[in-house]
């Protein structure tokens, strides 16, 4: 945008300003004017942002929460583990904020029913970010859930709701030995499914099923192993 | 995005919150705003928010450029009404998010693109800099809603047709196979020009009745 906008012929715009180009003093008046005005909204936003922030962290951990325990029917209390670069676990206050984490979910006699992981990969259209279950004991994926993506309408998006699709998780093979997976998770043409590891791809949505493979693969590699080593931690639920 | 347009001329006998509703629907009519028109109108709760958000953005922001119209310099106005549009825009999207965060994620990067809908601009141009505040805000009323009703129309033929849902509820039998091309891009084009047909079709059969009654 060039500084400064000659009007139109005839203009009718608002304000006194004469129609000839602007003098030192009118200069003074639009910085002056354009400052306060920008002063004025950055303090709303502010306020609107202190005002808000509680609410909107509040609402991200309720979701969370809620897509959790629908992961793990059954559970009563979660807990929150946070995996350091080191590879150590922390156990964490919030559900939501930065850095790699996951949720360990206990019945009602607190027993670890199994952990929730956060995963995230590049789909057809920007990431899709997921959860999905995990039991320990057999090293299984035991459900999935799609939080966030921009996939395909009608398309790509089925990897939320299509339920041949999900029946894929409901007992995966993601066994690990040395920080590696005995067999990778792979994305299968529809159809051809043979194997525990493999996904049964929805026809008319390779990209966005081969995603979900590349995620638990890559998630379950990195993920699982400090698990399993600090599983009897976890089972303490500290 | 702004195009050069003929200016829009108001009468005295229209009110300013009736005119943008209908008389001169920002879609429908001005063909106004259709990025986000074609973009979000694949559900109708994603229209009904988006054309809530734009409504809120609209009567807020010129509110406030109503009252200060007579401080702002001519050269500097464009620049202004855009600094006021985009701060209603990010207190929409703190409080869209402190609503519901699902809606959020729903209109994604469409929030922000509100400060680059041309007809919260054209409005801010040609109405809220000139007339003063409860004329303005009307109009800002008036304009949004109609905004979120044209839009609501198009989602309803799109959700409908494209996922046999209205509002997420099932319409028809679990037989119905939906038509996926009209949750894709071109089906908001075919939903946009069935619409402004349907609207041209009423206007000249409106004018057929008049020049006909005027030769009786």
């Amino acid at each position: 945008m060039s500084s400064q906008i000659i009007p139109g012929p005839g203009g009718t715009g608002p304000g006194a300003a004469s129609p000839h180009a602007p003098s030192a003093a009118n200069s003074i008046r639009m910085v002056r004017l354009l400052g306060t005005v920008s002063l004025m909204c950055g303090l709303l936003i502010v306020v609107t942002n202190l005002a808000t922030k509680d609410r909107i962290q509040s609402n991200q951990e309720t979701i969370t929460r809620e897509s959790v325990a629908e992961l793990l029917p059954g559970i009563s209390k979660q807990v929150t583990y946070g995996v350091e670069p080191s590879g150590e676990l922390k156990v964490l206050t919030g559900a939501t904020g930065e850095g790699k984490k996951f949720f360990a979910g206990y019945d009602g006699s607190g027993k670890l029913v199994g952990v929730v992981i956060e995963a995230g990969e590049r789909g057809y259209a920007d990431v899709i970010s997921a959860l999905y279950s995990y039991s320990p004991a057999t090293q299984t994926i035991i459900g999935f859930k799609v939080v966030d993506m921009r996939e395909t309408p009608g398309l790509g998006d089925r990897i939320k709701s299509d339920i041949p699709f999900l029946a894929n998780f409901k007992n995966l093979d993601a066994k690990v030995e040395n920080g590696k997976e005995v067999h990778n998770i792979t994305t299968v043409k529809h159809g051809t499914k043979k194997n525990a590891w493999e996904i049964d791809a929805i026809s008319g949505a390779t990209i966005s099923s081969r995603a979900v493979g590349r995620m638990l693969h890559k998630s379950v590699e990195d993920v699982t192993p400090v698990i399993l080593k600090n599983l009897d931690r976890i089972e303490r639920g500290n | 995005m702004l195009r050069d347009k003929q200016p829009v001329t108001i009468t005295a006998d229209t009110h300013p919150f009736l005119n943008g509703l209908w008389k001169q629907n920002p879609v429908f009519v001005m063909v106004l705003g259709m990025c986000p028109t074609l973009a979000i109108t694949n559900s109708v709760k994603n229209a009904i928010s988006m054309g809530l958000a734009t409504t809120f953005v609209m009567v807020a922001s010129y509110g406030m450029i109503s009252a200060i119209r007579k401080l702002i310099p001519k050269q500097v106005r464009i620049a202004t009404f855009i600094a006021i549009i985009a701060c209603g825009v990010t207190v929409v999207d703190f409080l869209v998010k402190a609503i519901s965060i699902p809606v959020y994620q729903a209109l994604g990067a469409y929030i922000p693109l509100i400060v680059s809908n041309c007809l919260t601009l054209e409005r801010a141009e040609a109405y809220a800099g000139k007339q003063p505040v409860v004329k303005s805000m009307l109009d800002g009323l008036g304009m949004g809603l109609g905004f979120a009703l044209a839009l609501t129309c198009l989602g309803m033929v799109r959700e409908v047709l494209g996922a046999g849902t209205f509002l997420g509820f099932p319409v028809f039998g679990s037989r119905f196979e939906p038509w996926v091309l009209f949750l894709l891009p071109p089906g908001g084009f075919i939903s946009l020009a069935m619409w402004l047909l349907f609207f041209a079709w009423r206007k000249e059969r409106a004018a057929k009745l008049a020049a006909a009654e005027a030769t009786q």
